[in-house]
């Protein structure tokens, strides 16, 4: 029986008593006539959180009141007003709207945590059960900690919510959970828990006078748990003291600790500008190759020139040192040498790819306010043949000059425009050159938009580097076989791709009969599945080709951290970017800006050599996401995208704070659906699409998903419903030959075709009660009544995937293994089945 | 590691088809009780095999696992039907580790399978047999001399249960799992006398462990033209304990078969079938 729980918070002032009293009898009117508040007295705060929690655990029967209510009065004259219902019947939502309504009106002045209170299986058979996948077997290592807090629950689901960075009303996430009350330890076992190995990463149980945190060791080290256990002990000794949102996980001096060390910045002796650190690579080597488009190749010393043409061309102009300059032209020789020309006349590039809408083009122009906009180049070239120029970067230039402008399109709609001087791409470069052993030998692709900032790091990487630029054609880069064609004929050995693209790289390279002169490959733009990766590691061992996946930002100058990714990774499916390149640094932060601990999850802020000036025009938004560090030196940029670092040090991305999205009150994380789908055996591919507004109606709201798969996509439903909670469960499977791309290689929503018919219905839960009995009498051979435990009765983990055999056999809905675990009675199963 | 001390201490061992599956559990299991290991893959694909064999990569992070327990690794990319290719590493395993105690045949195919035996083209069946069994020989042949002229050694065979009893419409890989024991008695017979024990495990059915990367089971079910789950599903209920076989379970008997405790154990036969054949 999962239930909902929501606990506000009432001011002193507020006697909510009456008013909560007249209120549910007008807006509830078929309650019962027994107003069904629990309990009305004064209770010590943490007597009353531990009967909440056991109250959580008392189902909500059938014909009973919808929700029950109590009130919980402190010393102070506040209180605590919290509704508890069965989920079925309300959501988190509606208990909100409940609540406001019972308060009459009034805002609540805060919301506490929920306790999740999902049940293990009781009983004497505690099968070696993988909670995430309902399989036998799969037993992890674990490690034990435990910790004196006293009726420990409230605060080990305050810290988990914190942790995971919840908001309330979302339950308790499947990373780790709280479970009941345990009792007194058992002598007569060894351990007397439901299980063998903890069910979840972090397993905590309160159990009298400690709790124990199970952790596993795969997911969470000795030293990680042990934090938490000081963090929850902290926490402990301020609950019933101070008000939720001021509780700290982490006293202000380990806060401090916290903070990342000074990044180690390997500046070079001489800050540079790119201009001038291109020239000076021509000074040197001005035969070698510099840039290759359509077999044609130009030296250094020839694509200086060109610029310095056009850089006299664009001053004749009226380009001027500090003015920005539209370069719209396609991916090409002309297109890099004008970049350098814009460069060396003092001024930014604004990139815009002619392949963008003339309306979105014409917009960014207008937004950067630029001088004048390079559609070709012949005008400038020609004037500057009148005015023979041997001109050089002038003095006054500097490397915190802006270099570029890019847009990105915010969720808010109207893209914003990031300014990123010279001196943050010499410092990328400085932080990857020894790291990737980028020399004059390595070839390069220039294969993203000059508007997506992916191209920033292949342009300058390459020719700052010395080596050479193999420019892709539009209409190659949009042809995986053209473009492995294309990477076999010129020998290229650095390759930067999103993972969507280099995914249909690999479906292209996997039946390839040329091998490939790549030694490392940068994956960069999207999130990583590792997984998939495999194929290509047994095509090309970690010895011979390198791949790194970079986690980056367009206001971080293009790269923030990288992981060196290897089978090891994959085989895990690590969610790990890596560690801070050097010269940045990564901190996760509460929503005040405070340091939160190894492991907890928070907003990435990131720090250090690549932090853009700002957004151009724009100084309230820039003072809003570019902000002074509260807790110590620096500027940092916040990202609004969800991560947590890890002990080691490394950063692990969880997406975007703002599109979680809520259906039917749970919070819904695209990313996690996809990454269970992934794990499917036949699923190459994989995509999410909640379509429907939340806040129209948010019963509406559905969730489809998109497979590149090699067989049944009911099957692959099926498999994914063992992984994820109902509510996560995509409506529809739809198979599709290759996943669409945008032109900066990401997933392109809008060429998906319509989902296909969702899969399964669901039958009456009458017929649903009589067909588990039978089921389960047949394979369990005793009589069953509808509270009899299934595990109680002599149920394993064999017989649970007989009865899902079974209940298939019969056409009803697919049974997951989790289900079967938290509601192990006929009753509880069938309800639960029936939600689904 | 047991309480007396790591089992295979100061013991060299050459492990065959040791990128992943049964291999790796072994070569892991060999390394966390002592063992240096000299591990060998074909790592690459067969023609004729009609699914990926083990990769370098593969074998490499089979190394890489082994090395994080302390054990001194080396790998070699060698194919069993290549005498020549066997002969240099051994010879590359003395002249690095100065020793070699424990021979594992474990390089196998599965397929091509699926066909009754008169749909069999010979090819397919010459590829089968040199493989599965021939391969198991041509270790012998390159390792045997040295192992009994230092009169001390272990040979672990891994054939199958289908070294004991038929299965429809894999005649070839029946013939050769036969075949393997055959050879196991005949060797134990000829090194007894030179005290080198020479054993074979028949494994029943082995779950495609992920972090072994194992998909023999999968190659099996998609010989045969069924759902894996289905496959699966079948061989649990053959197999009376309930269970698929894990690949550790059949790298703890090639332990014991390795380490001294075993030590008047040759010519066995050791299934580790969950009780299939019992019945």
């Amino acid at each position: 029986m999962t239930c909902h729980a929501l606990a506000l918070r009432v001011p002193a002032s507020a006697d909510p008593g009456p008013v909560l009293d007249a209120a549910v009898r007008g807006w509830w009117p078929e309650l019962p006539d027994r107003w069904p508040v629990l309990w009305h007295d004064e209770v010590p705060a943490r007597f009353a959180e531990h009967r909440l929690r056991a109250e959580l655990h008392r189902p909500v029967t059938e014909g009973g009141p919808a929700f029950r209510a109590v009130l919980l009065r402190y010393e102070d004259g506040g209180a605590h007003l919290v509704l508890v219902a069965h989920h079925a019947l309300l959501t988190p939502g509606v208990l909100q709207d409940i609540a406001h309504v019972l308060l009459g009106h009034r805002p609540a002045t805060e919301v506490t945590v929920p306790l999740g209170c999902d049940k293990p299986p009781k009983g004497p058979h505690r099968p070696r059960i993988d909670w995430a996948t309902g399989e036998e077997g799969a037993g992890d290592r674990t490690g034990v900690v435990t910790v004196p807090v006293p009726a420990g629950a409230p605060a080990a689901a305050l810290v988990l919510a914190r942790y995971e960075h919840r908001d309330p009303g979302d339950g308790l996430p499947a990373y780790a959970t709280v479970l009941d009350e345990v009792g007194p330890v058992d002598p007569t076992f060894s351990h007397r828990l439901p299980f063998q190995s903890a069910p979840f990463p972090l397993t905590l149980v309160p159990r009298g006078t400690t709790v124990e945190l199970h952790h596993q060791l795969r997911h969470i080290d000795e030293a990680s748990a042990r934090a938490f256990a000081r963090h929850l002990t902290h926490v402990h000794a301020q609950l019933g003291h101070r008000p939720l949102a001021e509780i700290e996980l982490i006293p202000h001096e380990e806060a401090e600790r916290l903070l990342p060390p000074p990044a180690g910045i390997p500046r070079p002796a001489v800050p540079s500008r790119i201009d001038t650190a291109f020239d000076a690579r021509a000074d040197r080597h001005p035969d070698a190759p510099a840039l290759t488009h359509d077999g044609t190749t130009t030296t250094y010393g020839a694509l200086r020139e060109r610029a310095e043409r056009l850089a006299a061309g664009l001053r004749a102009a009226g380009v001027r040192p500090g003015d920005r300059v539209g370069v719209r032209l396609e991916r090409g020789a002309d297109l890099v040498a004008t970049m350098l020309a814009v460069l060396k006349a003092g001024a930014a590039y604004v990139p815009m790819d002619p392949a963008h809408p003339e309306e979105r083009l014409d917009r960014t122009a207008r937004d950067a306010d630029v001088r004048l906009v390079v559609r070709d180049t012949a005008p400038y070239l020609g004037a500057a043949r009148t005015d023979r120029p041997r001109n050089r970067t002038p003095r006054d230039l500097t490397p915190k000059d802006p270099a570029y402008v890019i847009h990105t399109s915010g969720s808010t709609g109207r893209p914003k425009g990031v300014v990123v001087p010279h001196a943050n791409v010499l410092a990328l470069l400085d932080a990857t050159r020894e790291d990737f052993a980028l020399t004059a030998a390595d070839t390069w692709t220039f294969f993203h938009s000059a508007a997506f900032d992916f191209s920033v790091w292949e342009i300058w990487g390459a020719l700052l580097t010395g080596a050479r630029l193999v420019v892709v054609d539009h209409w190659v880069a949009r042809s995986p076989e053209d473009f492995h064609a294309l990477l076999v004929r010129e020998s290229v050995t650095v390759l930067s791709q999103t993972p969507s693209a280099f995914g249909q790289l690999r479906a292209v390279d996997r039946g390839a009969k040329e091998g490939l002169s790549v030694r490392l490959v940068v994956l960069g733009g999207e999130a990583l599945d590792t997984r998939p990766l495999l194929g290509w590691f047994d095509r090309h061992p970690e010895d011979r080709c390198r791949l790194v996946n970079m986690y980056g930002i367009t206001e971080t100058t293009v790269h923030v951290t990288a992981a060196t990714v290897t089978r090891r990774e994959a085989l895990a499916a690590s969610r790990s970017v890596g560690r801070p390149l050097p010269g940045w640094s990564v901190s996760a932060r509460d929503e005040r800006g405070r340091p939160l601990p190894t492991g907890a999850a928070g907003e990435i802020w990131v720090g250090g050599a690549g932090v853009a000036l700002g957004y151009l025009g724009r100084p309230e938004l820039t003072a809003e996401r570019f902000v002074n560090d509260p807790y110590g030196p620096g500027r940092w940029y916040r990202s609004g995208d969800l991560g947590r670092l890890r002990a080691d040090g490394s950063l692990e991305h969880l997406g975007r704070i703002d599109s979680q999205v809520k259906v039917r009150g749970y919070r819904i994380e695209p990313d996690e659906i996809r990454a269970v789908l992934l794990e499917d055996p036949v699923v190459t591919a994989a995509a999410v699409v909640l379509s429907g507004d939340a806040f129209e109606d948010a019963a509406g709201v559905r969730i489809d998903a998109y497979v590149v798969a090699d067989g049944d996509t009911g099957d692959v439903r099926r498999r994914a419903a063992r992984l994820l909670p109902d509510h996560m469960l995509p409506t529809t499977v739809t198979r599709v030959p290759v996943l669409p791309l945008t032109p900066n290689g990401k997933l392109d929503r809008d060429r998906l075709p319509a989902p296909e018919k969702p899969v399964s219905v669901p039958a009456p839960t009458g017929d649903l009660v009589t067909a588990l009995t039978g089921v389960w009498e047949e394979i369990l051979g005793v009589p069953v009544g509808p509270d009899d435990n299934f595990f109680e009765l002599g149920g394993n983990s064999l017989y649970a995937i007989r009865v899902g055999t079974a209940l298939r056999e019969r056409g009803l809905p697919a049974l997951s293994m989790r289900l079967l675990y938290t509601h192990p009675t006929v009753q509880a199963l069938s309800l639960a089945m029936a939600d689904e | 590691m047991s309480p007396g001390g790591p089992r295979l201490s100061g013991k060299v061992a050459l492990v065959t088809g040791a990128a992943r599956g049964i291999g790796r559990a072994t070569a892991v299991a060999f390394a966390r009780e002592g063992a240096d290991l000299m591990l060998v893959d074909i790592a690459a694909d067969l023609p004729g095999v009609p699914y990926p064999l083990g990769s370098e990569s593969q074998l490499a992070h089979t190394a890489e696992l082994c090395r994080e327990t302390g054990a001194a690794v080396r790998t070699a990319r060698v194919d069993v039907r290549d005498l020549a290719a066997v002969e240099t590493a051994v010879k590359e395993t003395t002249a690095r580790f100065g020793r070699l105690d424990v021979l594992v045949n474990n390089a196998g195919i599965a397929a091509p399978s699926g066909r009754a035996a008169h749909e069999i083209e010979e090819h397919e069946w010459q590829l089968m047999l040199d493989v599965d069994l021939s391969g198991a020989w041509r270790t012998i042949r390159a390792a045997g001399a040295l192992m009994t002229a230092r009169g001390a050694g272990s040979i672990i065979n891994i054939a199958s249960t289908a070294g004991l009893v038929g299965y429809r419409h894999f005649a070839g890989y029946v013939a050769a799992k036969h075949g393997l024991i055959g050879l196991t008695k005949a060797v134990a017979l000829d090194y007894a006398p030179r005290r080198v024990r020479v054993n074979a495990i028949c494994p029943g059915s082995v779950r495609d462990d992920p972090r072994v990367e194992g998909r023999m089971l999968a190659e099996i079910a998609r010989a045969l033209d069924v759902p894996v789950a289905e496959h699966e599903q079948t061989f649990v209920q053959a197999q009376p304990m309930n269970a698929l076989v894990e690949p550790d379970d059949v790298a703890t008997a090639a332990l014991w078969l390795a380490s001294d405790e075993s030590r008047q154990v040759t010519g066995t036969v050791l299934t580790v079938d969950g009780g299939f054949s019992a019945r």
